[in-house]
């Protein structure tokens, strides 16, 4: 049963003292895990920005195949150390298609 | 799976992987007469039944003895707390987990409770108090999140707090309190983890607090902390004895 998987982040503070390059190296890194998500079956179906109206700087909203593909991609990232740049609340919800 | 960070002396890696605990805070809501009676509460309780059937473990302390068939319980805590009861199964997986809350909402669980569920793995073991078997009636239930200091902390501070805390956590053992371990739950909420703590008092649950203030433990996280009297799941789930 299909998942979707909305993901709140924004920078904590020590991000605004990295250098560019380790900014852009990081975010590199990061945006090969979300690459090898999509290629499992997951689909980011969009990243908005919030700041104006929340405590979070950005939503990204993403379906996957089930609820331990969204683990696999979350575990993936915080394994890059992304979770440590990034203060963040997640939520995860059941497909309605096929319930009655 | 991945550890979120590494065991410690205390906590070991769980070996029963991919089991995901399935917290409940939940809320008893105010109800028009005859929209929670005996058929909505049988409904839920069956459900409650057929999870078990399914490998779900319906209380904490069926995590520290899983081959005994404990009743569901939970943790009373409207005393308390804006929640009237606290409480947490562990289902087989993560996807278990996830159903298994759209059916007991379904059944009618939804009726009487509003719930905020909280899904995650396990990562580290149970752990048992030192000493003497004692009646432990009383849960205590931490979700915590590490915070900005902790993130931009190196690694050899990580360590050492590590340590640190598990001066703490012995002091806890030493206190007659089991530790349920610990269930990562960042995947699906702002909160990192949560460690539930079957203790025998009040008062020991306040000592082990002070334990963790006098090592620092919470220079490094953002936590929320829940206390509840240990009671049967089905008594807390109460019809309201007019069918509608």
């Amino acid at each position: 049963m299909s998942a979707i998987w909305i993901h709140y982040a924004r920078p904590r503070p020590h991000w605004y003292s990295l250098g560019d390059a380790a900014r852009t190296a990081r975010q590199t890194e990061w945006k090969t895990v979300t690459d090898s998500s999509v290629a499992a079956g997951g689909a980011c179906l969009g990243r908005y920005h919030i700041r104006g109206q929340q405590d979070f700087e950005t939503v990204e909203i993403w379906r996957f195949p089930d609820a331990e593909a969204a683990f696999a991609h979350w575990a993936a990232l915080t394994q890059a150390d992304y979770g440590e740049f990034n203060a963040f609340a997640n939520n995860i919800g059941l497909s309605m298609e096929g319930m009655p | 799976m991945t550890l979120l960070t590494e065991a410690t002396d205390v906590f070991a890696a769980t070996e029963s992987v991919g089991r995901c605990i399935v917290v409940f805070l939940a809320r008893r809501l105010p109800l028009t007469c005859g929209a929670f009676g005996t058929s909505e509460k049988n409904r839920v309780c069956e459900v409650l039944r057929t999870l078990q059937a399914e490998g779900w473990l319906m209380s904490v302390r069926a995590m520290f003895d899983p081959e005994t068939r404990t009743e569901p319980s939970a943790f009373d805590a409207g005393f308390a707390h804006a929640v009237d009861m606290v409480g947490a199964f562990e289902a087989p997986s993560l996807s278990a987990a996830l159903v298994g809350t759209v059916r007991l909402e379904r059944a009618g669980w939804s009726r009487q409770f509003a719930t905020e569920w909280l899904l995650g793995q396990r990562e580290f073991a149970t752990v048992e108090a030192r000493g003497e078997a004692v009646d432990r009636q009383w849960g205590f239930v931490a979700l915590w999140e590490w915070n900005d200091a902790w993130s931009a902390a190196t690694r050899k501070e990580r360590h050492d707090y590590d340590a640190e805390c598990d001066v703490a956590f012995n002091g806890d053992l030493a206190l007659g309190m089991n530790i349920a371990g610990r269930h990562r739950l960042d995947w699906a909420s702002s909160w990192h983890h949560i460690g539930i703590w079957e203790a025998p008092s009040l008062t020991a649950v306040d000592l082990a607090m002070r334990g963790h203030e006098a090592v620092a433990d919470f220079k490094f996280t953002t936590s929320r902390h829940f206390i509840g009297r240990l009671r049967p799941l089905t008594e807390m789930i109460e019809a309201d004895n007019v069918e509608a």
